[in-house]
């Protein structure tokens, strides 16, 4: 499959693209069909990436090669030209990538502003008032100090899926990525989720790649990648 | 520094889990701690006595090689045992290896002039072809010590030749300090047999007042405490000429280390002593004080090994439960890019955490239980210990007295020490402790993927 990026149009290879998959092919241990067939596509930052496709089709396997949970059987994954299966993939979920889990994998023990600031000391992010500035990305996500107080189990759906993103964006990295982020939402939740990750590439530049099955959702993507028997298709 | 910060606050985020675990953790170390202040104080004990019996060598005849060698002829029984004399005695404590010796000289005297307590109640008494004297010339001033007599005129020996006498025999003689008196003692050549009549002429030095029990022994003028005539050893030997025997000697010598013991005894075999003597330590009295110490510190090796053995086990199984159990935190904390090995030693330092608080509450527990069970179980070991039988071993003819064991009374309470030793023994047993059990828990679920872990949620 030739790569290609989201307009459609090929380009050479360059610094444009903060994430590139060439030639990925995954398959799970003991079986020896691929879920994933010679996926190859180019990611930019301030965009907005949807993935649709049928359940089982391999999109949250996609989603897991291109976090760094996971590394692909062939192919490379290139974060800024550098292959993942080379860089520090620790220190890439650190500080390069951020992940927005459809099950949000948030600390259930702790409280929401204890889970941000984790997640920036594991990152070894340097700001002195860590605490300070969990609450502002907090607020920015519609959270208040007192639920921010709040252990994780005893905030909503919502509340814990804002907390998710303000996570993943809480080390300032280059990509986010998110699986099903409205998922477990309702309506009116789900609108202000869309609106956030659309800020988050509009306005602050990120890369956002979502894997959904929502029309809604894919509607303010700026280009739909579609998966079918592990394979990838661009479209709008 | 976030590990411990985080590790801290996980603490008190997973009460219920850490309390069991501390229960258990707190169990072992108090048993351990006990366990181990017991054997340890078990084993100062015993190198203590082994310090005092090991090196305490006492010379006897070897009553089995002796009888072997001369057995008894015509019905009559070779009764001429061999002893150590004043001469080697004094020449076997002139050694390197002696610390310190303590010799008891005597010697039956009579006197010409002198009348004895008792006279005539017991008549003389035939030994060995002679007949023994009233009175007693010894340099046993233990008396004194221990304050059963005191001078009550005149004042010590100072000098060769003087002597000290009891209130009633000076009242019995009319003597006074300063006066002067003659004694007869016999002495034999060790080689030809032949006999002497060693004369001791003595200056009263001072008269004491004695309280000790008048008739230790038979009741003769010879055993009547009152008619004893303390002089210096030098007195007593001053009238011995080269290889005569007559004197009666009891020495004890203690060794600088028991170790020693068969380097002195190729030395004073080497300076004459009879190859029927034999040379050993207070084998018997070590044994019968040490056997229930031993049997303890043994018993409380096999309870420490079990208890650390069980331990290690029941806490490596609660860790795995707890760590199955935070799989999932594990999990999340490895998908935000946190290391293997920063989550694992975040886990490591909240349970060296939950040991560190259990360890000061184990230690005073431990501490406290030691004592009491401690002292159970080595009245139990003693009352196992004990035999009636007598064992029949060789014949101590130069300390009749007995040895220093013979008369310590097995022990029957445990002086329980907890020093800076033990309590750095049990933290490092500790540490040990529940890192092999982190090592087994926390090392079995880092190395899943973080991927794994969440799918398996999910």
């Amino acid at each position: 499959m030739k790569a290609m990026n989201i307009d459609g149009i090929d380009k050479p290879e360059n610094e444009k693209y903060v994430l590139s998959l060439k030639n990925i092919s995954y398959k799970y241990e003991k079986t020896t069909k691929n879920v994933l067939k010679n996926v190859s596509a180019d990611f930019e930052t301030g965009k907005i990436y949807s993935v649709i496709g049928k359940s089982g089709s391999g999109k949250s396997t996609l989603l897991s090669l291109i976090a760094g949970l996971d590394v692909c059987t062939e192919g490379q994954i290139l974060y800024r030209n550098e292959d993942l299966k080379i860089l520090d993939r620790d220190e890439y979920r650190a500080k390069k990538i951020g992940v927005i889990f459809q099950a949000f994998n948030l600390l259930t023990n702790a409280n929401a502003i204890e889970n941000i600031v984790l997640s920036m000391q594991i990152s070894g992010n340097e700001t002195r008032d860590k605490t300070g500035c969990a609450y502002g990305l907090l607020q920015k996500m519609g959270i208040d100090k007192e639920t921010a107080s709040r252990k994780i189990l005893k905030l909503s759906g919502g509340e814990q899926q804002r907390v998710g993103i303000a996570r993943a964006v809480s080390n300032d990295p280059d990509i986010i990525i998110a699986d099903e982020p409205t998922g477990n939402l309702d309506t009116e939740t789900e609108s202000d989720v869309l609106k956030i990750l659309t800020s988050l590439a509009h306005e602050s530049g990120k890369c956002v790649i979502i894997v959904t099955h929502s029309k809604k959702v894919s509607s303010i993507a700026d280009c739909v990648l579609t998966m079918k028997d592990g394979g990838l298709a661009a479209g709008k | 520094m976030y590990i411990l910060t985080n590790a801290i606050k996980n603490l008190t985020r997973n009460t219920g889990r850490n309390v069991l675990a501390a229960a258990v953790i707190f169990a072992v170390i108090a048993a351990a701690v006990a366990a181990l202040i017991i054997y340890n104080t078990a084993g100062g004990v015993i190198a203590d006595y082994k310090t005092r019996f090991g090196s305490q060598v006492v010379i006897s005849v070897d009553i089995d090689k002796y009888v072997g060698s001369n057995p008894p002829r015509g019905g009559q029984s070779a009764m001429a045992l061999p002893q150590v004399t004043a001469a080697q005695s004094i020449s076997f404590a002139d050694s390197n290896y002696i610390r310190e010796y303590t010799m008891r000289v005597s010697k039956d005297v009579t006197g010409d002039d002198l009348k004895a307590i008792d006279e005539g109640s017991g008549g003389v008494f035939p030994m060995g072809g002679n007949t023994l004297g009233d009175f007693m010339l010894t340099n046993n001033f233990d008396d004194f010590e221990s304050g059963m007599r005191y001078i009550k005129d005149g004042g010590p020996i100072m000098n060769s030749g003087e002597c000290l006498i009891s209130e009633e025999f000076a009242d019995l003689n009319g003597l006074k300090t300063g006066d002067k008196i003659e004694l007869f003692g016999s002495m034999s050549n060790a080689e030809d047999g032949t006999k002497r009549t060693a004369t001791y002429s003595l200056t009263v030095a001072g008269i004491f007042y004695d309280f000790t029990d008048e008739y230790p022994g038979m009741r003769m003028p010879l055993s009547n405490k009152r008619n004893e005539i303390l002089v210096s050893t030098e007195t007593l030997t001053s009238s011995m000429l080269e290889g005569e025997s007559g004197l009666a000697v009891s020495a004890v010598f203690y060794l600088k280390d028991p170790q020693m013991l068969a380097d002195f005894e190729a030395e004073i075999r080497g300076k004459g002593l009879s190859d029927y003597m034999a040379v050993r330590t207070d084998e018997a009295g070590y044994n019968r004080i040490v056997a229930p110490v031993e049997g303890l510190m043994g018993f409380t090796l096999t309870f420490l090994i079990i208890i650390l053995a069980l331990g290690a086990a029941i806490i490596a199984l609660l860790c795995s439960i707890a760590i199955r159990e935070r799989k999932y935190e594990i999990g999340v904390l490895r998908a935000m890019g946190m290391k293997k090995k920063r989550v694992a030693l975040g886990l490591w330092a909240e349970l060296i955490m939950i040991s560190c608080l259990c360890l000061c509450f184990g230690i005073a527990a431990g501490t406290l239980a030691a004592e009491p069970i401690g002292n159970t179980l080595l009245a139990e070991q003693t009352k196992a210990a004990q035999t009636p039988d007598v064992p029949r071993g060789p014949i101590n003819l130069n300390n009749p007295r007995g040895t220093e064991a013979d008369a310590i009374p097995p022990l029957e309470q445990l002086d329980i020490r907890v020093g800076t030793p033990v309590i750095m023994q049990i933290i490092g047993m500790t540490v040990c402790l529940v890192s092999f059990a982190g090592f087994v828990s926390i090392g079995k679920i880092t190395k899943y993927e973080p991927i794994k872990i969440l799918s398996e949620r999910n």
